[in-house]
């Protein structure tokens, strides 16, 4: 220590004169407050943010010029025998070097400001947002940590030894796996995780340098290919180390099971076929979310990106199921056939848009900064595109593989348009005006729609391909769910406060019976299977199965905390059979009920 | 306690696929000279440096003292002055910090003889020691090295750049004083004729090797020129020359194995005639030695 000692001695009277010239950078700033014309209103804010200019930029030049050569230099000057020759330890050297080195970069740095904020105390506030201390933080950390890379580029530069080449090899595979290392947890949307992990990477690599000017001294001693090859060996060594522990550490995270999903969900289920989605934070894993798609018929859990858990889309066969993968700026759709090994990439890039997917899973739609879009998912290619109005929102269905209806909701009202591929013709069909936002509900067939304005009180049966009105299903000031069921008939629930009831219709909207529900508070259709239709009640979460044909509530679920929807974009009742209405439950499990029987299965 | 300051046991230095020390091996007794010669390029320096504790050797080892010197390299230099073949104090410094710096780090110094010393050669404390000649940087060095009384001092090639004054300071008054001393000197030089004088025992590197590790009085006992007054056969059974040319209308020849008698027996023997023995001062030998393997 006492060498160590004697050595920062040494170093900071050979380099007095940066004191000098730290000293003359001091004054500066005081001379620009006091010109005229360039001072400005504030001669204390030309004062102090040209101190803290000066500071930086001294301090920063320094680092970099000191780190380069504080030990460089002596090494490829043949001046490190002085040392060597001399009863003191390499370690000895090196941390007195460093001492010095690092405290006439904060020295210079608190020479130069210091004065101005004795004088102008008042002006230093904040800066670009952050706090004085916060920034004089950052100047510091960010001028330390370019000095002991500049020892460390110096270090192998100097030495003009072809192990360059490895060390810059060995530098890029670092930062490539730094890259694998966040890239899952970018996937996770792990942002606490993602900036521990590299913080922790940091402070490994300024312990790395750190022990490495030590060890290359130790190793080295005068010839600079040893001091070199030493670092370069303690540096890379360390590093792999560090990275090797952090790829566990982010393996263990990114190893979550279904099972560690816990707190907030975002769960996804397939109303005609076996797939649900469920993405979550992960047990104690920070903020790391993680995702699957789970097939509850075979239990095959796929693993997805967790930001792709909200773009989930089912096919209204209920077979498939698709979600973007991103990757940068891309978003490539990826499918998975149930029964399928693996999924596999359609090639089609989505970013942004809507998407709307054939029955069969075969041709995607995609609407996007006013263009429609239609690819075939089998060939991997675009079959053709036109340009659409610009629209708030989009809804459409494939009529047959070789004709799209897209239902435009512009800032005019609904405009409607039929898309054929073999003529390649794009023709508008109708349009409802003055509406701001529709509920939209087509029938299996997609030749007539139940309508309903967002915020009006009327529920209507339209052309679904003019928009003309066919005749009006319900009015009033409650109405919350109006659809078409599987099996073509309509529902319109109206929620009156003492007295909600269920209208069903025909398909032609003919009204059958309306059935009483009871008290509750009837907030969303969860689903039907021909014979039933399930509601959900909020305070409490509870299913309610209500048989058309006999017009009675058949069988109540309680504690379903949360019902599990899907297929935001779909316009048409799915096509398989209902099995089970998932649900999450007060302790967040997701469970799978059974409407025709009342049975019941926890699945996540 | 080992009698030996210096042991170099199967020593091999590489830098790539070069051979810089091919396993030398050599013993310094304490108290005695040793001069270390040979070629720009011949290995000395990579010797020197792994003598110091200043590079680590391929194979074999160095103790000073009885110590390693890679690991004990610390605490040896308590006890050994080091002049190096090129000046390495920090140029810009002054002599006076360069010396105040090296007090600090020494458990005994003696900073009147450093002064006296400098005083002596005319070298200026204040001066920044980047600007001072060739000759006051090693005067310098010398000084530094002999504040401590060094019990071995190495000097890696300590007359490059001296005067001539200088240089016989160097080796008529500070060396054989030290000597005498009981200092124990390791010196590589070129300067055969200045160390001839007082070294006990020299070595000869070539290519790396350790060619000749001997005491001086020995080797120069053995070797002698020889010039016949007429052509002649040696019998190389007898006399191993090293040399061998014509000279004048006889020849000329550099023997290693040179014996009174042995000599006097193959002349009257072989009926040679005429011939002249002289005695060879360590450079003759060395410039033998070197040619007869070049």
């Amino acid at each position: 220590m006492k060498n160590a000692l004697v050595i920062a001695a040494r170093e900071f009277e050979e380099k007095r004169f940066i004191a000098y010239a730290a000293v003359a950078f001091a004054v500066l700033p005081f001379i620009l407050g006091a010109i005229p014309g360039v001072n400005g209103k504030s001669p204390n804010d030309t004062i102090a943010m040209s101190s803290l200019i000066f500071a930086t930029g001294f301090a920063v030049a320094l680092a970099v010029m000191s780190g380069a050569s504080f030990i460089g230099r002596d090494l490829s000057d043949g001046r490190m025998s002085f040392y060597f020759s001399r009863p003191v330890a390499p370690a000895s050297i090196w941390f007195g070097k460093l001492m010095a080195g690092t405290l006439m970069v904060l020295g210079v740095f608190v020479l130069i400001i210091g004065p101005a904020w004795l004088v102008t105390g008042k002006a230093w506030k904040s800066f670009w947002g952050i706090t004085l201390g916060q920034g004089i933080a950052i100047v510091l950390v960010v001028a330390l940590s370019l000095f002991l890379i500049a020892h460390v580029i110096g270090t192998f530069a100097r030495s003009r030894s072809a192990l360059i080449a490895a060390d810059f090899a060995a530098a890029v595979l670092c930062g490539v796996s730094v890259r694998y290392l966040v890239l899952p947890l970018i996937a996770g949307q792990a942002l606490i995780i993602i900036k521990w992990l590299l913080i922790s990477l940091g402070v490994a690599l300024v312990l790395a340098i750190l022990g490495g000017g030590a060890w290359q001294l130790e190793r080295g001693r005068t010839d600079r290919k040893r001091h070199h090859l030493a670092l370069s060996q303690f540096l890379w060594g360390t590093m792999a180390l560090a990275l090797l522990i952090a790829a566990g550490y982010v393996g263990w995270v990114v190893s979550a099971k279904p099972a560690d999903i816990t707190g907030e969900m975002v769960t996804l289920h397939s109303p005609g076929g076996p797939f649900l989605t469920v993405a979550g934070k992960a047990r104690s894993r920070a903020d790391y979310n993680a995702a699957w798609l789970m097939n509850t018929e075979d239990g095959r859990n796929i693993r997805i990106d967790s930001r792709s858990a909200w773009g989930m889309q089912y096919t209204r066969d209920g077979r498939s199921a698709f979600w973007p993968v991103v990757e940068g700026n891309l978003a490539e759709l990826r499918r998975y056939t149930a029964g399928a090994a693996e999924p596999v990439d359609t090639g089609l890039n989505v970013w942004g848009g809507f998407i709307m997917i054939s029955d069969d899973g075969s041709r995607i739609a995609v609407v996007d900064r006013g263009i429609l879009s239609i690819h075939d998912v089998k060939q991997k290619r675009l079959l053709m595109s036109a340009r659409v109005p610009q629209l708030r929102s989009a809804r459409g269905c494939f009529l047959s593989p070789d004709r799209f209806r897209l239902y435009a909701q512009t800032d005019a009202g609904l405009q409607i348009f039929e898309f054929d591929m073999t003529s390649h013709s794009l023709v508008p069909t109708g349009e409802i005006t003055g509406a701001p936002f529709l509920h939209l509900s087509l029938d299996p067939t997609a030749s007539r729609m139940v309508v309903r304005a967002g915020r009006s009180s009327v529920v209507t049966l339209n052309d679904a391909r003019t928009g003309a009105v066919i005749r009006t299903l319900a009015s009033g000031p409650n109405l919350a769910t109006s659809r078409y069921l599987r099996d073509g008939r309509i529902i319109v629930v109206d929620t009156p406060e003492n007295a909600p009831v269920l209208h069903l219709f025909a398909a032609d909207g003919s009204p059958i019976r309306d059935i009483a529900l009871g008290r509750g508070n009837y907030t969303g259709f969860a689903g039907d299977d021909g014979t039933r239709v399930i509601l959900m009640t909020s305070r409490p979460g509870t299913l309610v199965a209500i048989n058309l044909d006999r017009g009675v509530i058949e069988r109540q679920e309680s504690g379903a905390n949360e019902w599990i929807g899907s297929n935001w974009y779909e316009v048409r009742p799915p096509i398989g059979p209902l099995r089970e209405v998932v649900y999450r439950d007060s302790e967040k499990h997701v469970v799978a009920w059974n409407p025709a029987t009342g049975a019941k299965r926890k699945i996540a | 306690m080992t009698d030996n300051a210096i042991r170099i046991s199967d020593l091999t230095v590489r830098y790539g696929r070069t051979l810089a020390v091919d396993r030398a091996a050599l013993s310094v007794d304490r108290g005695a000279v040793y001069a270390l010669v040979g070629r720009n390029g011949a290995g000395k320096s990579s010797l020197v440096r792994c003598l110091l504790g200043q590079q680590k050797p391929q194979t074999g080892s160095v103790s000073l003292f009885g110590e390693d010197s890679w690991s004990r390299r610390t605490a040896l230099m308590q006890r050994i002055g080091v002049v190096t073949e090129e000046a390495d104090a920090p140029p810009e410094m002054s002599v006076a910090a360069i010396a105040r710096f090296c007090s600090r780090l020494y458990d005994k110094w003696d900073q009147d003889s450093v002064e006296a010393r400098l005083r002596t050669f005319g070298v200026p404390l204040p001066s920044r020691f980047g600007s001072l000649s060739k000759g006051q940087k090693k005067q310098v060095s010398l000084a530094l090295a002999l504040a401590i009384s060094p019990e071995l001092l190495v000097l890696d090639d300590p007359t490059l750049g001296l005067d001539v004054v200088a240089r016989k300071s160097l080796f008529e008054e500070v060396i054989t004083d030290l000597a005498d001393r009981g200092t124990t000197i390791f010196i590589t030089t070129h300067d055969l004729a200045g160390v001839e004088t007082f070294a006990d025992r020299v070595g000869m590197m070539e290519n790396g090797k350790l060619v000749l590790d001997e005491d001086v009085d020995a080797l120069k006992s053995r070797f002698r020129r020889i010039r016949f007054a007429q052509p002649v056969a040696i019998d190389t059974a007898v006399l191993r020359p090293t040399v061998m040319r014509s000279w004048g209308g006889g020849a000329e020849a550099i023997v290693s194995n040179y014996d009174d008698l042995a000599f006097e027996r193959m002349r009257s023997a072989s009926n040679i005639g005429a011939a002249e023995v002289e005695a060879m001062s360590l450079e003759e030998i060395f410039i033998a030695i070197a040619g007869g393997k070049s």
